[in-house]
């Protein structure tokens, strides 16, 4: 009961803040721009893209359709996602603190750990409504747009096809990956949120961590090599797996297959851990945090 | 209604609050005093289990703050230092969406009617980024009251008001005490506002007890300090020295005569020098509470 009731105002609190609308904004400005670019010029972007792939495949059909540019829409804006969840879950309990609302909310009766499960799962539903509203635009208005045939997916070294019969599941997966892998940016931030009393420095120090572990991540060295697998950013990209599928012995695409599941499963596993590793500090650390805002 | 025994608070070796004890009755308005920085936040912010007491005891209506967190502060109101609430919001929204947090049913006309209380019923639906301090001090006090408390906490509610700001918060502590009865803890380091609304009070400085009592006992009325200015202070120290307060006068420097009398005493001195032709520009009492709290905070220091 206490609960909900602190979800429900922490998601009118969110709702009612202006900054919370950016994000809603930056996303449908970007991907309506992207969707721009490929309708005014997109077939010789494609023709580029198919270069190294032309002498050897006859491609047929609308290459460029609604899945391909939701896949490439989202390789682009998925990297920047981060700093619009961190915009929110930055400033759940820092924005209250520079405020000076944490000390008024503290004295109401409730639980300090009810309070921060129902920030926390107000900060969630804020990233799950982006998620959703990103998938509108990205996927929605992207076939809508640009109609709908196989999914082509270039890659350096293969070419990937999915039937379009075999394409939304692995969008619904996708989408679900990617909203653990948001909650886990989320996690951070609002763990983060616990140490400052302004909501610039959780949301930069997020983004900080996030390019940091991104830069070790491309780097292609021994030492960092062994820390990789630990890193969240690693597996953070792990909806892309969805789109990677297994071929039978006359090299046609298995329907409903995924070329390396348990990697998928362990990589969100592990985006899972993370997400009850900063939850249950965030827990601990604030039911013992001398509340002097 | 509340019992605090030996709390202390230390932030690493700096003795915020230090072996405090005292107790509050019920239905009472109980001053809370103190310097700036001689502990009173912290320790409010204790009752209010904002900060966890290096050691000691908080009872509120008779149940330990620790174990019964919960159902204690449900029945308690507080305004601890700025009266913060969400500026992009407006009093109504603010009021309602604090009054959810008390998980009791409060109703729309509750809401209106504290408002009104609070003397910001007009302005309700404006954005609180408009508010002037005192307005947001009163929508502070609204959000404390809005759930009907037994006890109310106002942690230096006359801070950055201006006269009349102070006057109704004033005239609102002594509504809620006599007139709704409930119990009300005040903070301030303006001493002359709580010596007008407490029935007894709590002097601490440096975190530790300096005394505690009723305000009327504790003042004394019985003997007036007296500052006496006047067109002729030779002539009056004079004056003084011949007649029966001879022995009264404990200092004269900077144009003022210092002395003691009783209540009676001051009349009479008045028409003794008026009587002189020597002009009394200004009979001032000390016997307030910022004579007294400095006396016995300056002992302190001392000691």
């Amino acid at each position: 009961m206490k609960f909900f009731s602190i979800v429900y105002i922490e998601l009118y609190k969110i709702f009612r803040k202006p900054r919370t609308y950016i994000a809603f904004g930056a996303v449908a400005a970007i991907v309506g721009l992207i969707q721009l670019g490929f309708y005014a010029d997109g077939d010789s972007y494609m023709q580029f893209g198919m270069q190294s792939f032309s002498d050897s495949f006859d491609v047929e059909g609308n290459i460029m359709n609604g899945y391909l540019m939701a896949y490439i829409i989202l390789q682009l804006l998925l990297v920047h996602v981060p700093l619009l969840i961190a915009l929110v879950a930055g400033d759940m309990i820092s924005g209250e603190a520079a405020q000076g609302t944490l000390r008024v909310l503290l004295t109401k009766p409730i639980s300090r750990s009810t309070l921060i499960l129902g920030k926390f799962t107000a900060a969630g539903v804020y990233t799950l409504l982006l998620l959703l509203w990103m998938a509108v635009w990205t996927l929605g208005f992207s076939i809508a747009i640009f109609g709908i045939d196989d999914m082509l997916i270039l890659k350096s070294t293969q070419v990937t096809q999915i039937v379009s019969t075999d394409v939304l599941w692995r969008y619904a997966a996708a989408f679900l990956f990617a909203c653990l892998a948001m909650l886990t940016v989320a996690a951070l931030s609002f763990f983060l949120s616990l140490f400052a009393e302004n909501s610039i420095g959780p949301i930069m120090a997020t983004m900080s961590i996030i390019i940091v572990f991104t830069i070790l991540n491309t780097l292609d060295l021994p030492l960092f090599e062994q820390v990789k697998p630990f890193l969240f950013t690693t597996h953070m990209l792990g909806w892309k797996g969805f789109f990677d599928v297994t071929v039978n012995e006359n090299n046609e695409q298995m329907i409903g297959s995924i070329e390396n599941l348990p990697a998928v499963l362990s990589s969100g596993g592990i985006l899972l851990l993370h997400v009850i590793l900063f939850l249950g500090l965030s827990m601990y650390l604030f039911g013992r945090k001398d509340i002097l805002s | 209604m509340l019992q605090v025994s030996h709390l202390k608070k230390y932030f690493g070796s700096f003795k915020a609050v230090d072996d405090l004890s005292f107790s509050v009755q019920e239905g009472e308005v109980y001053g809370f005093l103190g310097q700036n920085g001689a502990g009173k936040s912290t320790t409010i912010r204790m009752l209010l289990s904002l900060i966890k007491p290096t050691s000691g005891e908080i009872r509120l209506f008779g149940k330990s703050l620790f174990e019964e967190r919960e159902q204690i502060l449900q029945r308690v109101g507080a305004v601890v230092e700025k009266p913060d609430v969400y500026k992009y919001l407006s009093g109504y929204e603010n009021l309602k969406l604090f009054s959810k947090l008390s998980f009791k049913a409060i109703s729309t006309h509750q809401l209106w009617e504290t408002l009104e209380l609070v003397g910001l019923k007009d302005r309700a639906h404006d954005p609180v980024r408009v508010y002037s301090q005192g307005m947001k001090q009163r929508l502070g006090i609204a959000v404390a009251l809005v759930h009907n408390p037994d006890l109310i906490i106002l942690d230096e509610p006359t801070n950055g008001l201006d006269p009349q700001g102070i006057a109704d918060i004033r005239n609102l502590i002594l509504l809620l005490s006599k007139d709704k009865g409930k119990t009300v803890i005040v903070s301030s380091h303006l001493l002359s506002e709580i010596e007008q609304v407490a029935d007894s009070m709590l002097i601490i400085h440096k975190g530790k007890k300096v005394v505690e009592g009723n305000v009327l006992e504790l003042l004394n009325p019985e003997k007036i300090t007296l500052e006496l200015v006047t067109s002729n202070n030779e002539e009056s120290l004079r004056l003084i020295g011949l007649s029966s307060w001879s022995s009264a006068v404990k200092s004269s420097a900077h144009g003022r005569i210092v002395l003691e009398t009783d209540p009676q005493g001051v009349t009479e001195l008045n028409k003794m020098l008026v009587q002189h032709d020597i002009g009394v520009s200004s009979l001032k009492s000390m016997n307030s509470l910022e004579a007294y709290f400095l006396s016995l905070t300056t002992a302190h220091e001392v000691l």
